[in-house]
């Protein structure tokens, strides 16, 4: 076990020394995923302008209005899509901060000045970006008392807006008779300035008063999105799972090229000279390779967790994941290397495996972006079970028990890779 | 020490040795010698358990087959090609190798300073190998193979491509070595250092034993005559002879016509002269 641990160390002391090796396995994994979720979240979002995305349940005229002010405002980048899912899905991925839902019977509502239901907004908002939260719900509101200059400037919609107001303060119980008389007086004073909109005049707005009603033209809702375990809850939870995948992989490059490189150095024949068996010199180098997967992730998951807000979703899962990952990568690295008679040849080959391997495995696109055909291919990829046991520990949720599957997966491809590799290592040996 | 029986090994079609038989005494430096291709490293690597021979057996007498591991603990291998890290400095070199072989704390330390002074590295130690030189290299390559200070060690050329003084140091640890009672397995092609330094020596050539003894046995059975030169003035004469000094007492005594002796030269017959009648004198590429 000693020997073991001293090859380990030996082939993680030079993992270390070569910096460029060190630089693809540890660092640039981190900053892919750093990129990547800043490139998708907006936490690097250089126009200081706030992602909406807005839906139109109404359909009429008074909604479509509503929208294109939403659209013109300053300090907001508006898309529309057709469903309240899409948008909440879009916002928990981090593709945009908000959420805005113009709900069905807005166009009834905008009419609702003075009586009735009020004009009623919507925004969902992600849970970490709380300060834009303020900032939407100030533009909602200037945004709808924008669509009230839009009534006010309406002689007939003016009028009619005005009879049903009168109608409903009438009937009401819960406004006394000298309300009752100031508001008719108010409403009086308003028909004159509608008139005289009307005859081409202009006049002064009247101010209303009262008590025990509150006049609530605009109703805006802002909410937070509801935590949800089976989605990430930033961008940073899809790209550093991705980050991961791809720091497994520089893991596996480089342990698989070392084996290469021993054996055209001479160190090898030094090793396999020594008390050590075969199988001991394996156990190391598998043993190197596996503490440097476990590390890589361990960094990767600190980082995210410290500094970009994403949360583990399922701990338990996720120490399972990290070790079982790491042992399916083990086996990639044990049957690149085995089979790699030259470090020109592992380079190559490692280059082909891998990135066929990530691609299709989600490495480099996530696996739900991909089409139905490819996901199936994608079985037979371990960067898109390490992807989902990391996925799926980090914000879908998942118990150690629903993954049984993926780490099932992952433990007879680091299995079969591994003695794979070392019955090619053997037999290359003996030749 | 070290036998060999009857050992046939072949690459595919080409036959690497043939039934060679070899015996390597306890203590004695043993000098294996060919041209390129003769079957020497094939050799050596089925005697450190590296290749098993297709026929045959190697072992170490009273051990077993170097392929046991427990064998493997009593040789010392310094490899052809530099087997050596080039990021780790030469203590974290000699520290990883001799964990390999059960060496620890205090005992490991000792070793590691033992072997860097006696090689002339103890002021490098903490310098990485890739920086070293090609003598400094090789001397660390031989400080790698007598770390866990075993009674039999295998160096293949392990002056190759050396400087003059690495290639003394080397040599003088050679001979220390043998002085210690150690076996050493010495492959070179330079043969004046196989004359300088081996008990006995081996003539390899297409995976065959071509002969065998000590340096003085094979220069008396194949290294033929001595070649006297007498020069006369720009007269130059040969004479092959058994018994130098009487040729040149013979010529000095005689009449013979002509310019007066001016310079007499013996060339006895080496061990590169028994090398080249044994293996010919055609080159092999």
């Amino acid at each position: 076990m000693d020997a073991i641990f001293a090859l380990a160390m030996k082939d993680l002391r030079l993992l270390l020394r070569d910096r460029a090796n060190a630089f693809f396995t540890f660092v640039f994994p981190l900053l892919l995923a750093m990129f990547f979720g800043a490139v998708f979240g907006g936490g690097g979002g250089g126009s200081g302008r706030m992602d909406v995305v807005a839906v139109d349940l109404d359909g009429g005229p008074a909604a479509r209005a509503f929208l294109a002010d939403l659209a013109a405002a300053d300090g907001l980048n508006v898309t529309t899509t057709t469903t309240r899912a899409d948008g909440e899905r879009q916002v928990r991925r981090g593709a945009v901060q908000a959420l805005v839902v113009v709900p069905k019977g807005f166009d009834e509502s905008a009419g609702n000045m003075f009586s009735g239901t009020p004009m009623r907004i919507e925004a969902v908002v992600d849970p970490g970006r709380s300060a834009e939260a303020g900032l939407l719900t100030g533009k909602l509101n200037e945004i709808a008392f924008m669509q009230m200059g839009r009534l006010f400037n309406d002689p007939a919609k003016m009028t009619a807006q005005l009879d049903r107001a009168r109608a409903s303060i009438n009937n009401s119980p819960d406004v006394s008779a000298p309300q009752k008389l100031l508001f008719g007086t108010f409403f009086t004073a308003l028909d004159r300035l509608v008139a005289s909109q009307r005859a081409g005049g202009a006049g002064e707005p009247a101010k209303a008063e009262g008590s025990g009603f509150a006049w609530r033209p605009v109703d805006v809702q802002v909410s937070k999105l509801e935590a949800d375990p089976n989605r990430p809850n930033n961008s940073y939870a899809i790209s550093f799972p991705q980050g991961i995948v791809w720091g497994l992989m520089g893991c596996v490059t480089a342990f698989g090229l070392s084996l290469a490189f021993e054996r055209t150095h001479g160190t090898l024949m030094r090793l396999t000279t020594s008390p050590l068996s075969r199988s001991t010199i394996l156990l190391g180098k598998a043993l190197a390779c596996f503490v440097a997967c476990v590390i890589v992730q361990v960094m990767l998951l600190a980082v995210a967790v410290a500094l970009f807000n994403v949360r583990i979703a399922s701990p338990v899962a996720m120490v399972f994941a990290v070790a079982i990952s790491s042992f399916g990568f083990v086996g990639v690295m044990m049957l690149l290397a085995g089979m790699s008679r030259s470090e020109g040849a592992a380079a190559g080959m490692g280059r082909a495996l891998i990135l066929v391997l990530a691609m299709i495995g989600g490495g480099t696109i996530p696996v739900f972006f991909m089409p139905d055909w490819l996901k199936t291919a994608s079985s037979v990829s371990p960067f898109k079970w390490a992807t989902v046991v990391v996925e799926g520990s980090l914000w879908r949720g998942m118990t150690v028990f629903e993954l049984a599957t993926p780490f099932a997966v992952l433990i007879g491809m680091g299995i079969v890779g591994y003695a794979i590799g070392a019955i090619a290592f053997r037999a290359a040996d003996a030749r | 020490m070290l036998i060999l029986r009857d050992v046939r090994k072949a690459y595919g079609k080409t036959v690497a040795v043939d039934g060679l038989s070899l015996r390597v005494e306890a203590g004695e430096v043993f000098g294996l010698l060919g041209p390129n291709g003769a079957g020497k490293t094939t050799t050596i690597s089925m005697a450190i358990g590296l290749v098993r021979p297709d026929a045959g057996s190697v072992e170490l007498e009273g051990h077993g087959p170097p392929t046991d591991g427990n064998v493997r603990r009593l040789i010392g291998v310094a490899p052809q090609s530099l087997a050596l890290y080039d990021q780790l400095t030469a203590e974290e070199n000699l520290e990883f190798f001799g964990r390999l072989y059960d060496l620890r704390g205090k005992r490991l330390v000792e070793r590691v300073h033992a072997v860097l002074d006696a090689v002339g590295l103890l002021p490098r130690r903490r310098d990485r190998v890739g920086a070293f030189s090609g003598g400094m290299k090789r001397r660390m390559n031989l400080a790698v193979a007598m770390l866990h200070d075993p009674p039999m060690l295998l160096l293949d050329e392990p002056t190759a491509g050396v400087d003059p003084q690495s290639r003394n140091n080397i040599l003088e640890l050679v001979r220390s070595l043998g002085a210690q009672g150690r076996t050493v397995v010495y492959t070179t092609h330079y043969m004046e250092e196989a004359q300088r330094l081996c008990d006995r020596v081996a003539v390899m050539d297409q995976g065959r034993l071509m002969a065998l003894g000590t340096v003085h046995e094979l220069v008396e059975r194949h290294g033929g005559r001595s070649v006297v030169t007498f020069e006369r003035g720009e007269q130059i004469e040969h004479v092959q002879t058994d018994d130098p000094l009487r040729a040149i007492s013979g010529a000095l005594s005689g009449h013979a016509p002509g310019p007066a002796i001016s310079g007499v030269r013996i060339e006895r017959p080496s061990l590169e002269s028994v090398f080249l009648t044994l293996t010919g004198r055609s080159l092999r590429d």
